[in-house]
């Protein structure tokens, strides 16, 4: 293409240079055609004159008409006249004889003058006033303009004029024309000073062109009034000719003017121009067309390697590094495609790692360590860490087939991956039947606690829909407690230099651990520190206890997470609102209130779950309490020192 | 007639008009008797005498027939020419136009004074080539051969006619007593019809002595012939 791109400028260069050339060529032709014409019109006329001289002094020297002459009678000398113009083969088409001074014996036009006058006299004694006797002028007869010439007769001394014509007709035109080539037309300029506006009348007196030509013509030089001798441009019907003026009488600004029109058309030049440019186009097509070859030649050898290297840069682009470039053409080609196979296969293998990294890892964490330098160390950063494990997993492992274990475990844990991914966790690790999820690290999406919550629902519904699944499929039934606080931990790379791993530690992260752990101690789904509670406003909390757990002196609150404010319904909010007064008479030591509460909660649920509930841990507790003897200021905190 | 008329009318020389003298008539003689004339004729171009000058002495008509003496001569054609190329003659005179060259000539004449043709004939062809000349005035001789060759025969009213030699000089003797109008015609005066007229006095045996000066035309310049208005055909 960009051959192309190089090479029409170029040829359309040289067709316009050409191009101009050869109307600047044609220019001059016509300009030496009109100017040759318009010399040869004048030669032609001198020419004609000559041969009318020649003709009337030979023809008047004939004994026959000096004979007839000699009669003096009028009829006889009109008949020797025409006798001479018909010899004349057309040279000469009038004659007129007068005396030496004037007076007209015979004239073949019969014009009707008795004596010369005018032009005729002046003629005559242009004639007398020279050497030899002879004379030529242009007179009009009959409105057609002559060429007139006028010698003496001798008989033998001088004893009359002989004035001899011919017309400047279209036969005398069509004659110049032959010579000539071009056209030829005789036009009068008649300027009355008190005629029309324009003053001039112009007309064709005798023309080689067509009437409709004629017309234009005079119509052209109506509106330029132009008798100028250079050549110009006239426009006629079959198109642009040149036009050059010769004076042939009178002289511009005369009442008469006659002047010879030569004229040559363009349109005859600018055929030969046309066969040119015809030529030259046939030449062009067969260029362009062989560089058409040449450029799909060249796209062959050059562009389509570099077609498919840009293709298969695009597939690397999209992930795929398969297919290997095989490529010919140019060395540097081959280098190209040969580099990028390289790098097409760097590629695959660092995706190949990317792709185990995320499986091993979560995609974040893949992410993280993929998009940073990896070296040890971290920074503390509030995180919500979430734990879920099955409750009861190692005795569900003493009475189960390994491999159903497996099948089971590994459901299990898809499920809850993806209920954490779904939610914006970030799977720390996995450890057993125990998933450790983070949220807020590696990178925090906002809302990481809110999210938290709604990961530890979702994952009770999710065991639902899984447990519905299990039992289709002859699997067990499998439950599943989460633990969920939110603190300050410390993020990072943690373990040696060649192996390591990026986790969250601290306190928070135990808290966490141990939260999940107490849901089988109170029989719940859930378990949440007081900082969850107090991180989101728009969920439903049950207190439910106050405990210390091992490796934490402080006491901590610990909260149930039932939903979301707007989907709690009010009977639910009504249990939660008597367990509340339940605990409270726990907390005051109204061990029998208490256990009235807890009881008549712990009558709605169904009689199998009864004993296993949440109800019944308060109740069992009660009874063993109230067998203690507590302190008077019992902080009703209760320890559980077992990890 | 009608032919005679138009001749006329083509004539070259009317001879009507008696001219004053512009030019010098240097000196004449006592008036009271005079026989002879001398005239000299200068070309006043060249400042020497001017040949071929025709001297005419116009008697009045009752005079005339007493000196009428028709002679007989001839003009010749030699070299294409006619020679000479003046020739003068009484009127009833008669001219022969032998033909000495080895072609034919074809002579004419369409002058008033005489039109006559001798159609071609070479030397000794033709015996009947002897013409009167019988009414005065200059007869242009022509040769429809030969365009230039041009002859001029001056009939003259009587026997006092000469024409001047190389020097310009001619001279007329016997001349009666009495004023005459002595005319001088040369073929290239510029005069209109080529004449200068003047009166003068001869008596006894005196000699009049005329001289006048002419500046011929060219012979190639055309001279315009007076008058020659002819029937005219409209």
């Amino acid at each position: 293409m960009f051959l192309l791109a190089l090479l029409l400028p170029v040829l359309l260069g040289i067709y316009l240079f050409v191009s101009s050339e050869n109307e600047t060529y044609t220019e001059e032709t016509i300009n030496s055609y009109l100017e040759l014409g318009a010399d040869v019109f004048d030669f032609t006329r001198e020419e004609h004159k000559n041969t009318l001289l020649t003709l009337t002094s030979t023809m008047t020297r004939d004994w026959g008409f000096r004979n007839a002459f000699g009669t003096g009678d009028p009829f006889t000398i009109i008949d020797a006249a025409d006798n001479i113009l018909l010899r004349s083969l057309g040279a000469a088409e009038m004659m007129l004889i007068s005396s030496m001074d004037g007076e007209v014996v015979i004239d073949t036009k019969t014009q009707g003058f008795e004596r010369l006058d005018g032009e005729w006299l002046e003629l005559m004694n242009q004639a007398a006033n020279s050497d030899n006797g002879l004379g030529d002028a242009i007179i009009t007869i009959d409105d057609i303009p002559y060429q007139i010439t006028v010698i003496p007769l001798f008989l033998p001394t001088p004893v009359a004029w002989v004035f001899g014509g011919f017309p400047l007709d279209n036969s005398f035109a069509s004659t110049v024309k032959q010579s000539i080539v071009s056209d030829v037309s005789i036009v009068r300029f008649n300027t009355h000073p008190q005629g029309p506006a324009n003053g001039t009348e112009i007309s064709v007196i005798s023309s080689t062109l067509l009437p409709a030509d004629q017309n234009a013509l005079v119509e052209q030089l109506e509106r330029s009034g132009m008798t100028s001798q250079e050549t110009q441009r006239i426009t006629l019907t079959t198109g642009e000719y040149g036009t050059l003026m010769r004076p042939v009488y009178g002289e511009q600004g005369d009442a008469l003017q006659i002047v010879a029109v030569i004229q040559k058309s363009y349109n005859e030049n600018l055929e030969n121009l046309e066969n040119f440019r015809r030529v030259l186009i046939q030449f062009y097509s067969i260029v362009i067309a062989i560089s058409l070859v040449l450029v799909i030649l060249l796209a062959q050898s050059i562009t389509k390697p570099i077609l498919n290297i840009v293709t298969r840069v695009k597939r690397i682009e999209a992930g795929d590094f398969g297919q290997e470039l095989k490529a010919k053409g140019s060395d540097e080609i081959v280098e190209l495609a040969s580099s990028i196979n390289n790098m097409a296969s760097g590629l695959a293998e660092k995706e190949k790692v990317r792709d185990l990294l995320g499986k091993v890892v979560s995609r974040e964490i893949a992410e993280e360590l993929l998009s940073k330098t990896i070296e040890l160390g971290g920074e503390e950063k509030i995180v919500t860490v979430l734990f879920a494990d099955i409750k009861g997993f190692t005795s569900l492992c003493e009475n189960t087939a390994p491999e159903e274990v497996l099948t089971l475990l590994n459901n299990y844990l898809s499920t809850i991956t993806q209920v954490i991914e779904d939610n914006h966790g970030v799977v720390d690790k996995y450890t057993g039947d125990s998933v450790m999820a983070l949220f807020g690290a590696p990178i925090s999406r906002g809302h990481d606690v809110e999210n938290a919550m709604i990961t530890a629902l979702a994952i009770q519904e999710a065991m639902r829909e899984l447990n519905e699944k299990n039992i289709e499929e002859g699997l067990v039934e499998i439950a599943a407690g989460v633990g969920v606080h939110t603190g300050l931990v410390v993020a990072g790379n943690l373990g040696s230099q060649n192996r390591l791993n990026y986790t969250v530690i601290g306190d928070s992260v135990n808290l966490s651990a141990r939260l999940e752990g107490l849901t089988r101690k109170y029989n719940v789904d859930n378990i949440v520190s007081e900082s969850c509670r107090d991180a989101v406003a728009n969920f439903v909390f049950r207190e439910l206890d106050l405990v210390r757990v091992a490796g934490k002196s402080e006491p901590v609150r610990i909260f149930e997470v039932i939903g979301p404010a707007d989907s709690v319904s009010l009977e639910k909010k009504r249990e939660l609102a008597v367990f509340a007064e339940a605990l409270q008479f726990y907390r005051t030591k109204h061990w029998d209130d208490a256990i009235a509460l807890f009881s008549l909660l712990a009558a709605s649920v169904p009689e199998a779950a009864r004993t296993s509930s949440l109800y019944y841990t308060y109740i069992d507790r009660i009874s063993y309490l109230r067998e203690r003897d507590l302190p008077e200021d019992w902080d009703a905190v209760f320890v559980f020192d077992r990890k | 007639m009608e032919r005679i008329r138009m001749i006329n009318k083509l004539k070259m020389h009317g001879f009507v008009r008696p001219l004053i003298l512009a030019l010098a008539l240097c000196s004449y003689g006592p008036l009271t008797a005079a026989a002879n004339l001398n005239v000299f004729v200068q070309n006043s171009d060249i400042g020497q005498g001017l040949e071929d000058a025709v001297v005419e002495v116009l008697l009045p008509v009752d005079l005339q027939s007493s000196f009428m003496s028709a002679i007989q001569t001839t003009v010749d054609q030699q070299n294409k020419e006619f020679v000479d190329a003046v020739t003068v003659i009484p009127q009833g005179s008669h001219v022969s136009f032998p033909n000495s060259d080895n072609i034919l000539h074809h002579v004419y004449s369409f002058s008033e004074a005489k039109v006559f043709e001798l159609p071609l004939y070479g030397s000794g062809e033709l015996s009947d080539y002897r013409q009167l000349f019988d009414i005065p005035g200059v007869v242009e001789l022509g040769c429809n051969i030969h365009d230039w060759m041009l002859g001029y025969i001056y009939v003259a009213q009587t026997a006092f006619v000469a024409k001047t030699d190389q020097e310009g000089r001619a001279s007329i003797s016997d001349i009666p007593d009495g004023v005459y109008t002595v005319r001088v015609w040369h073929p290239q005066s510029p005069e209109d019809g080529g004449v200068i007229e003047q009166q003068v006095e001869f008596t006894g045996e005196e000699t009049a002595i005329v001289r006048l000066a002419i500046e011929p035309i060219r012979s190639s310049r055309l001279r315009r012939a007076p008058n020659t208005s002819r029937t005219r055909y409209r």
